[in-house]
């Protein structure tokens, strides 16, 4: 497996790029790749060439995420204001503006039949579950507060929930936080299930492999990535080479492969069987926060977007 | 049997005398002698008779009565036996001097050889044998240059003087002139060839020493085919034979030394090589006793010397340094210039180094060098005691000479290279890469400890791949291969904290219920260290920290691998983890101070401060006071006591940053170039405010630094930004926050980011402060004091705006927009407030809320205006365009009047000379045209007038509003940015009551008082300022301290973590702790060496 470097914008933003996924295609168009921006827009980019299709304003303060409907149609994007603008993705008209006070907004996702919004609640130390037909909160998935906490005591506000990933059949929510837990939920009866330990820094970022349901990924600030089964609360391996911040971690649609990217300004690609990273791609100059793997449709991309205000697309064979 | 017959006096008769039933004693036959008046060389047949039986006392009174002056009265006419007899009494006593050891019966001996020589000379002067005796009499006192004037006299006469020839040899032999000697000896063969087989030995020994060893053999061989018993060819021969280095030879070689023994037992020759030989074998006894016999009959040094020389050695071999060397200093003493015989001094030296004496050992190994000045092994001791007398360059100038006298000397290049490791890396490298070459070629195996320095010193070049291969080549064939090659993982386990850490346990326990083995030589556990170390320093701490529990698994003391391994735990934030593990080294060694200073970090990274002392004060006391790791820890502890509190405590403040002090100089002093301590004594010294002292000191810790890979000190950038922020120099500030987040952090610091955006906020670049506090967040989301502060800037941003002079409507737009958002981050924070995510106070949000309410309603109004004015101003230059317009057209209009009216003029003239007649009509008609044009003129003078006017009265207007704006602005630099609104004084009302009103409840919260200072911390500088007299020390030190009011709220409990110097010990333990470990490895692999 590997990688081979198709295309590069340099200063595909006027800021440090934070965020980026795939929009799936549509029957009238080819997937398009949404990134969000510390400049405070949405971009979509058409590939293999990255041409801009559109960029779209309206956010205050940074965009810290952004998620695509699986039906390609819609997307969502949240900025540090803690406002989710979900927006039509050919004509840009917005549909709805998600907010929920005090809880901030920080990573969304999908889940993979589109009926479901979650996001990453932040210092509500929850995950905020909205419905994509009515736009209403349905559920607050609320990690549950250690036993005894002191009014005083500042470790509630460690559970701060960053990062949100979806399991491939959405009957689970897996959620990471700044204490470095991992938090399972069953999404149907809207219940905590356990704690997933190991990291005991950031993880900001968290993806289920589409080949093995029970498989999570986790990328954490300790520069390890995690291999856990989310059911059976067991780590199966650690990963370790990034030399600072894992970011962002993103699985290849065949499973065999994880895509990472990190503050030291890489992107590694690390093959599971032997466990090991196979291939760095050093392009990025800063912090690359986001790395997504485009499937379906033949060839299979990678993405990466990165404080250096840069996209890079690759191929992944 | 022979006889001698003595003819009887005056008679036919004869007696006879068989020689070999000659009588007993003596007197006797000289009776006979005497009586019969024999011939004189009857004398000196019997005489020589009883010399060859042995009788050497019936010989010598024969003689003695064969020369006494009764004879010479006699037998005065019979001159040449006269001759012969005290030639034969001269050789006589040269040879008992010769052999005698004692010295005054030696000097005796030769006085009377030289009487009987005189003797004989005066009898004859030119009596060749004479001449002979006297050469070998010469020979034998050693007096070399007369001996050959004495044979050259006889050989000038007859030139195949046969035993003048063989003198003559023998001199030139002793003088070293093996040639010449040779080819006398070689005449007085071809002179006399049958001359005794000793002739043929000193032709061996010439060849001998010439060199022609086969040659040599064969005259010896020759020798001993004549002489079989001769015990000298014998031994040359054996000599001869040991020197060949092989077994079948040296054998050969000791059969015949030891028939040559057997043959003659006080051969001292022999008697020393017989020793030399059980020597070798091991029989110390018998060394013993041959040396001893040796010593006992010759009294020839040098073959004393060798003597001694075994028997030191054998001691010497044996550990018995004491005699050894006495006998060493014996053997010694016996040789007159160090060049005859070195070996001794050798000894000695060795002796002396092993006994400590290094200057003796110097002096000794000097002169050896001075004989053999290439001499590799002497160079490299001699090397080696410099390295002890601490004379390191001395050591490195003989390393280098050896090895460039033997650059195929493995072993030297490995001296070289460790003594170099110190000082000079790169070159150690050079010599020890030079050392496994060769000893690669060799096809010796590099000892692993070599392969170990190597890989250190790759390791700190940097060059990580070479060094993992080095290692690996080091490491060799083991377990530990499976898991560098990741071919080995984990079985899934249950992720809960305390089964993690068993995890490896268990892994090694189920490999070896595999059935693998799993084995871990001791000489290899320094290298797999340092494996792990590299797989650290690239990252891969997992495999890294499995090779550490497998250290420990089978090393269950290995104290530096727990620590390690603390260490990994403790950069993944693993605090509980990692204190297990540190309190499981200080189980091995309780007093280990590297543990006990690492457990007081992570008890300070705990918030568990006084503990952290205690346990900082037991790591100085395990050390005595002389590991400064841990005084520095103290340093640290005390400044953080001294700048902790935002209440500061003067008195407090000033106790700890003096012992902060005190204890960063006690490091300075023992360890100048301590660059933490450097840096913390800066640190003070910025406290104080004396920012150029610090300053110096930074810049100098900074450029220290920049030199190894193990030393990272981004805490010195740190602090020289602070200084050059608390000088006002943001530009500088700026930047070196800049690089330090690049080059340390990965930009990921958002502590750095804050003080970044301080700097930004001191230097008003608003957007620029906006924009890195965003990116803050965006790293460390749940600092809601980053939120805070964001609000803030918007702000002030806002408020600054409204109060330029001259804003264009999109400056108010924008604005509004970001007062919009502060009024959200604000109400967000006041919402979450109610859920305790952070430690504001709600109220003071709220007015925070409000105020930025007020500013937006402000903001609108202004908008307003703005947009007012803008239009207004677009309406005037409409209008004043279109008044140019119309006087354009005006002054079209009157060209084109002046035009017509000179035209009409022009048509008057015209007309009025064509038609004069029609006169009056004219005229009449003229002024009814004339008429309505000076109209238009005048009412276009009032037009004028009116514009004039009304500039005019903007102008005033201007003019008033302008003087509104000085008055405000400056009361807002006295008081405060504050407010452009007319309700001014509300405002302010509004703000500074919560300050009261929290100042109150300073004895009750702290945490709440913290708050508001906080608050104002942003925007209240300047007021501040008014508040505390000798404003500016404070606000700078205030500035320089944290360089983050803002953010001290909340902080001031986790403020060690916000603390820049904090980090510096964090990295510090890690630094430190590594290069001693790789000393520590160096040194031990140094002392294997030994």
């Amino acid at each position: 497996m590997k990688l081979a470097g198709l295309k590069s914008i340099e200063n595909a933003h006027d800021e440090s790029v934070w965020a980026a996924t795939w929009v799936p295609a549509t029957a009238s168009r080819s997937a398009l790749l949404l990134t969000g921006s510390l400049d405070e827009t949405v971009k979509l980019w058409k590939p293999d060439d990255l041409i801009l299709q559109r960029t779209n304003t309206g956010h205050c303060l940074g965009v810290a995420s952004v998620a695509a409907h699986p039906s390609g149609m819609i997307a969502a994007s949240s900025s540090l204001d803690s406002f989710i603008r979900v927006f039509d993705v050919d004509t840009n008209n917005t549909i709805a503006t998600l907010e929920a006070p005090p809880s901030e907004v920080w990573q969304l996702r999908f889940d993979p039949k589109g009926t479901i919004l979650a996001v990453a609640g932040g210092g509500s130390a929850s995950v905020k579950l909205w419905d994509t037909a009515t736009w209403n909160l349905v559920a607050t998935l609320s990690i549950p507060r250690p036993e005894g906490p002191k009014p005083s005591d500042k470790t509630s506000s460690k559970k701060f929930v960053l990062s949100v990933a979806w399991s491939p059949d959405g009957r689970r929510i897996a959620c990471g936080s700044m204490d470095g837990t991992i938090t399972v939920f069953d999404v149907a009866r809207a219940k905590f299930l356990h704690h997933l330990e190991g990291h005991y820094m950031p993880v900001r970022s968290l993806v289920y492999s589409p080949a093995e349901p029970r498989l999570l990924f986790s990328a954490s600030d300790d520069t390890h990535v995690h291999m856990y089964d989310a059911e059976g609360k067991t780590l199966i391996g650690a990963m370790s080479g990034h030399a600072s911040w894992v970011l962002s971690v993103d699985v290849s649609p065949d499973g065999a492969a994880i895509a990472t990217g990190s503050s030291d300004r890489t992107v590694r690609l690390w093959d599971l069987s032997m466990r090991a990273a196979v291939q760095t791609m050093s392009n990025h100059t800063d912090q690359v926060w986001g790395v997504t793997f485009l499937s379906g449709g033949g060839a299979c991309r990678l993405a990466s977007v990165s404080d250096d205000k840069s996209i890079s697309l690759y191929d992944y064979s | 049997m022979a006889s001698v017959y003595i003819p009887v006096q005056n008679s036919e008769e004869e007696v006879r005398v068989a020689l070999d039933q000659l009588p007993r004693d003596a007197s006797d036959i000289v009776d006979i002698l005497k009586a019969e008046q024999a011939p004189l060389d009857i004398w000196l047949i019997i005489a020589r008779e009883y010399f060859k039986q042995g009788k050497l006392e019936q010989f010598r009174q024969i003689l003695e009565e064969g020369s006494s002056p009764d004879i010479d009265d006699y037998y005065a006419d019979i001159r040449y036996e006269r001759i012969a007899i005290l030639n034969a009494l001269g050789a006589y006593y040269s040879y008992l001097g010769k052999i005698e050891t004692k010295h005054r019966e030696k000097e005796e001996h030769f006085i009377l050889a030289t009487q009987y020589y005189n003797k004989a000379s005066r009898i004859d002067m030119h009596e060749p044998s004479t001449w002979v005796g006297k050469g070998q009499l010469l020979l034998a006192k050693g007096e070399i240059e007369q001996a050959f004037a004495a044979f050259k006299i006889v050989l000038d006469g007859d030139h195949d003087n046969v035993p003048a020839l063989l003198g003559q040899a023998c001199v030139q032999f002793n003088r070293g002139r093996y040639l010449d000697s040779l080819e006398l000896y070689k005449r007085a063969l071809q002179v006399y060839p049958n001359c005794p087989a000793a002739v043929r030995l000193g032709i061996g020994l010439c060849r001998y020493r010439m060199g022609q060893i086969d040659k040599a053999r064969q005259a010896f061989q020759r020798v001993l085919q004549l002489d079989p018993e001769n015990v000298e060819a014998l031994v040359a021969l054996a000599i001869m034979d040991l020197h060949t280095n092989e077994a079948a030879g040296i054998r050969k070689g000791m059969e015949k030394m030891q028939k040559a023994f057997e043959i003659y037992p006080y051969c001292a020759m022999a008697l020393n090589y017989l020793a030399n030989h059980f020597f070798f074998t091991g029989q110390h006894f018998l060394v013993e006793q041959l040396t001893e016999t040796a010593l006992a009959v010759t009294n020839h040094g040098p073959t004393k010397s060798h003597s001694y020389y075994n028997l030191a050695r054998s001691y010497h071999s044996k550990g018995d340094y004491e005699k050894a060397g006495l006998y060493y200093m014996a053997s010694v003493k016996e040789i007159s210039k160090p060049n005859e015989f070195v070996f001794p001094y050798y000894g000695l030296g060795q002796v002396q180094l092993k006994l400590g004496d290094f200057r003796s050992a110097l002096s000794n190994f000097e002169k050896v060098l001075e004989v053999y000045p290439d001499n590799c092994d002497t160079l490299k001791v001699l090397g080696h005691i410099y390295v002890q007398l601490g004379q390191t360059e001395k050591a490195q100038e003989f390393m280098r000479k050896a090895t460039k006298i033997d650059p195929r000397d493995p072993q030297a290049f490995l001296d070289l290279g460790e003594l170099l490791i110190s000082s000079d890396p790169a070159a150690a490298l050079d010599a020890l890469k030079t050392a496994r070459t060769l000893l690669k070629k060799g096809g010796q195996e590099v000892p692993i400890d070599v392969l170990n320095n190597l890989g250190v010193l790759h390791f700190e070049r940097g060059e990580f791949e070479l060094a993992q291969k080095t290692f690996r080549e080091a490491l060799g064939d083991g377990i530990w291969l499976t898991f560098i090659d990741g071919k080995e993982n984990y079985s899934p386990v249950e992720a809960s904290s305390s089964i993690l850490q068993n995890k490896e346990i268990h892994l090694f326990q189920q490999l070896e219920k595999e059935g693998h083995l799993i084995e871990l030589p001791w000489t290899k556990v320094t290298t797999l260290f340092n494996m792990a170390r590299l797989l650290e320093q690239l990252h891969n701490n997992e495999t890294a920290n499995l090779l550490y529990r497998l250290i420990l698994f089978k090393y269950p003391d290995y104290v530096d691998a727990y620590l390690r391994l603390a260490a990994i735990a403790k950069s993944r934030n693993n605090i509980q983890l990692s204190i297990e593990l540190v309190n499981n080294a200080l189980k091995v060694n309780e007093k280990c101070p590297n543990a006990l200073s690492m457990l007081g970090d992570l008890e300070l990274k705990n918030d568990d401060w006084v503990k952290a002392k205690e346990t900082f004060r037991a790591a100085n006391e395990a050390t005595e006071g002389k590991d400064s790791y841990a005084t520095l820890s103290l340093g640290n502890w005390n400044y953080f006591a001294a700048v902790r509190n935002e209440k500061r405590a003067p008195k407090l403040e000033a106790t700890h940053l003096e012992k902060a002090k005190e204890l960063y100089t006690k490091v300075l002093a023992q360890h100048s170039a301590n660059l933490y301590a450097a840096n913390g004594a800066g640190v003070v010294f910025a406290e104080k405010g004396h920012f150029d002292v610090s300053k110096d000191i930074f810049t100098q810790v900074q450029e220290a630094a920049s030199g190894s890979i193990f030393v990272q000190m981004p805490d010195v950038w740190i602090n020289l930004a602070h200084v050059y922020f608390a000088q006002g120099n943001f530009s500088l500030a700026v930047k070196m926050y800049q690089n330090c987040l690049r080059k340390f952090f990965y930009n990921t610091d958002s502590q750095i980011l804050l003080y970044l955006a301080r700097t930004h906020y001191e230097a008003e670049q608003w957007q620029d402060c906006k924009k890195t506090l965003l990116r803050a967040i965006h790293l460390a989301p749940s600092n809601y004091t980053l939120r805070f502060d964001a609000g803030v800037v918007m702000q002030k941003f806002s408020a600054s705006t409204l109060q330029k002079t001259k804003k264009a409507a999109d400056e108010v737009r924008l604005t509004v927009a970001e007062l919009g958002n502060a009024v959200r981050v604000f109400k967000q924070l006041s919402a979450a407030s109610n859920l305790h995510f952070h430690g504001f106070d709600e109220k003071k949000i709220d007015t925070h809320v409000e105020y930025c309410k007020h500013l937006l309603d402000a903001a609108r109004v202004h908008l307003k205006q703005a947009e007012h004015d803008e239009q207004q101003t677009r309406h005037k230059q409409e209008a004043l365009r279109q008044m140019a317009l119309a006087e354009e057209a005006r002054r079209k209009a009157d060209e084109q009047r002046k035009f017509q009216l000179e035209r009409r003029m022009r048509e008057d003239e015209q007309k009025r000379v064509r038609q004069q007649e029609e006169h009056f009509e004219r005229i009449k008609e003229q002024w009814k045209s004339s008429t309505p044009g000076s109209k238009r003129r005048e009412r276009s003078d009032i037009d004028d007038e009116e514009g004039r006017n009304s500039e005019k009265r903007r102008k005033k207007g201007g003019k008033r509003r302008k003087k509104d704006r000085n008055s405000k602005a400056r009361y807002e630099t006295e008081e405060d940015e504050a407010e452009m609104m007319d309700d001014r004084e509300e405002m302010e009302e509004n703000y500074e009551e919560p300050r009261d009103e929290v100042n109150g409840q300073d004895d009750d919260g702290e945490e709440n008082a913290k708050d508001p200072l906080a608050a104002a911390g942003l925007e209240d500088s300047d007021a501040e300022d008014e508040v505390v007299p000798g404003a500016t020390i404070s606000r700078r030190r205030q500035a320089w301290s944290e360089s983050d009011d803002d953010d001290d709220d909340e902080q001031v409990e986790k403020q060690p973590e916000s603390s820049p110097i904090r980090e510096n010990s964090v990295e510090m333990r890690e630094s430190d702790g590594d290069v001693r470990d790789i000393v520590d490895k160096l040194d031990d692999a140094v002392n294997d060496e030994d």
